[in-house]
């Protein structure tokens, strides 16, 4: 007899299991491609066993979407508000759908991924153009549009475009109340798997604890809640996910696996240089200096056709790119000469911008790179319900999460000819470099 | 305008917000920048889209973070509710320093404090997306059109309630003309 299900086997999660549909999208083109795409680029050069894939991840990913769908719309864990005000809920053939189509958009959240991830993405793309609108573009190809027409029912490919990528990356499309908290289920703020599976399998392919926390307890414990806030004057707030309240300490423990790996890991200073020498070198190595978005020549270029390039170009002087593929070859990064502290942040918010440009003008502009991140998404604010049955903050009622740090990074980097000297004559010269200047009335 | 000096003007309106006596939380600086922005015509620079509680900004809200990481604001729990945002000291002292910022919108500020400050949350937004639909490319709606507008989008607002909101924000807009141009 044909098998209809189908195992993988994943480091993660023991058991990634598939329908016949899936394997379809397993197996097309776009999704085999990112086989070949480093989950956190050049990571494996300050951490050699950073080199696992977007594939894995995306069965991850699709995995823990549906077990976190079949916790929160258990009828056992939904109340009959939140039953009438997300209609699905209360239709079994509506939530089979949606089930159905909530896994295909976790399968497809990161494939329209460019090389390397997001190592270059903002700047190397044509205005208006990001990985999620990459993944929009493929999730509405022909080749997928055949696998979604091939299920009973059809599917969407609109409903799985905005699973995959969420508001925020749809401003133009109408969202429900019941679409809005599936992409949240993805790639919500809180509690989005795509987050709870790179954290745990970033940690455990880079052989640090920081990403781990106990996930099994968080998904048991996730509902569909009504948010405190709106309720302020006695109105019922908007659904949104929250966490009964024996979840909450794995809740707080996801954000700071959160933090310390964002401190530790993806905001590793040397990482982060790399990145840099990686953007320039797409800079003068790519035609016109951005990827291109037709779709047949985005999903021919993967990291094994750029890291080819890289090793080529650094040992012939006069290629395009030759002195930045050098740096990450060779091992030739710039080095750290400013990092924030609070001390300098106190004084001036943006002391490595002062920092990046007086160096710029005292020893070169190419001399230098200014590297500035700060996190990003709201605070850790979402329903929780207590075991009386009022529903409040998790910032109302957790310490933790009102004190776990908000990650923010600005380094400046220098050349290796340069560095000695400029950091010398930064430690003479800080004060006055972040010094507030006046204000210029152009705003 | 630059970062600084919107941080400068987002934690004035904070402060002008809690005056009128808000609570001051994320949706309050969520709708209050929205007014400022669209009505009032500060270049705030932030994107709005229609999100589950009326119009809202990712921008704005990735913003906000990174002002607390970089300390110009911070969260004051408010049981059982989200938190309130105040300005820090070093807020404060990013005002003072892009004070001809702050003073040449101050009383767009003041008029937007004045006028959703004493809102609830449901009021806030009503009003927002009362303003949103108000001036979608069908501006010259009236105020059935737009009221039934509202409530297509937001049905859990009875049309009677929405018809109050569109009203009020008509009157809005009206006294706001004269601090606009």
């Amino acid at each position: 007899m044909p098998k209809n299900i189908h195992e993988i086997r994943d480091p993660i999660h023991v058991f990634v299991r598939l329908d016949n549909h899936e394997r379809k999208v397993l197996n097309s083109r776009p999704f085999q491609r990112l086989r070949h795409i480093h989950e956190l680029a050049l990571t494996y050069l300050v951490y050699p066993g950073a080199t696992h894939k977007r594939f894995e991840h995306s069965l991850g990913v699709m995995e823990l979407a549906s077990r976190v769908f079949d916790v929160v719309t258990n009828p056992d864990h939904v109340t009959d508000e939140i039953r009438n005000s997300l209609h699905p809920l209360g239709n079994r053939d509506e939530r089979q759908y949606w089930r159905r189509a909530l896994r295909m958009a976790a399968l497809c959240h990161d494939i329209g991924h460019l090389p390397f991830s997001h190592a270059a993405e903002k700047e190397l793309l044509p205005p208006n153009w990001d990985h999620e609108r990459l993944t929009q573009a493929i999730i509405a190809c022909d080749e997928m549009k055949d696998i979604w027409n091939s299920v009973t029912p059809p599917l969407r490919h609109e409903d799985i475009m905005k699973l995959a990528v969420g508001t925020k990356k749809m401003k133009d499309s109408q969202f429900s109340d019941w679409e809005a908290i599936l992409s949240e289920i993805i790639v919500g703020d809180a509690f989005g798997v795509d987050r709870i599976d790179y954290l745990l399998r970033d940690s455990h392919h880079i052989g640090v604890a920081y990403g781990k926390f106990d996930h099994y307890r968080l998904i048991d414990t996730l509902r569909i809640l009504p948010t405190p806030s709106a309720g302020e004057d006695g109105a019922g707030g908007e659904p949104a996910l929250g966490v009964e309240e024996g979840g909450l300490q794995s809740a707080e423990a996801l954000m700071l696996a959160r933090y310390f790996m964002y401190s530790q890991v993806y905001f590793h200073p040397i990482r982060r240089i790399y990145d840099i020498h990686l953007i320039d070198f797409f800079r003068e190595w790519l035609d016109g200096s951005v990827f291109s978005t037709n779709l047949e020549e985005f999903l021919r270029l993967t990291d094994n056709e750029v890291t080819a390039a890289l090793l080529d170009v650094a040992s012939h002087q006069g290629k395009a790119g030759y002195l930045h593929a050098r740096r990450i070859v060779h091992r030739e990064h710039f080095k750290l000469v400013y990092e924030r502290n609070p001390n300098d942040t106190k004084i001036n918010p943006e002391a490595g911008e002062s920092v990046f440009k007086t160096l710029q003008g005292q020893f070169g502009e190419n001399k230098f790179r200014h590297d500035r991140y700060r996190q990003k998404g709201g605070a850790p604010d979402f329903p929780v319900r207590m075991r009386h049955g009022q529903i409040v903050s998790s910032l109302a009622v957790s310490e933790t999460l009102n004190n776990v740090p908000v990650v923010s990074v600005d380094y400046v980097f220098a050349e290796r000819s340069v560095f000695k000297e400029a950091k010398e004559w930064l430690s003479k010269n800080l004060q006055e470099v972040i010094k507030p200047k006046e204000e210029v009335d152009n705003g | 305008m630059d970062r600084l000096k919107r941080a400068a003007v987002l934690t004035r309106l904070m402060e002008k917000l809690r005056e009128k006596g808000s609570w001051c939380g994320e949706t309050h600086v969520q709708k209050a920048s929205f007014f400022l922005q669209e009505l009032m015509k500060v270049p705030l620079g932030f994107d709005f889209i229609l999100y589950k509680h009326g119009p809202f900004s990712f921008d704005l809200r990735d913003e906000l973070t990174g002002f607390r990481a970089d300390n110009l604001i911070r969260l004051e729990p408010q049981y059982p509710y989200g938190p309130s945002i105040l300005p820090t000291d070093l807020g404060k002292k990013i005002q003072e320093i892009n004070s001809k910022t702050v003073g040449k919108y101050e009383d767009r500020i003041e008029f937007i404090a004045d006028k959703l400050g004493p809102k609830h949350v449901s009021e806030l937004e009503r009003l927002a997306t009362a303003l949103y639909v108000t001036q979608l490319p069908n501006a010259r709606a009236s105020v059935d059109e737009r009221s039934q507008q509202l409530t297509k989008l937001k049905p859990q607002i009875p049309l009677a309630v929405a018809r109050t909101a569109v009203e009020e924000v008509d009157q809005i807009i009206g006294e706001a003309q004269g601090l606009i141009h």
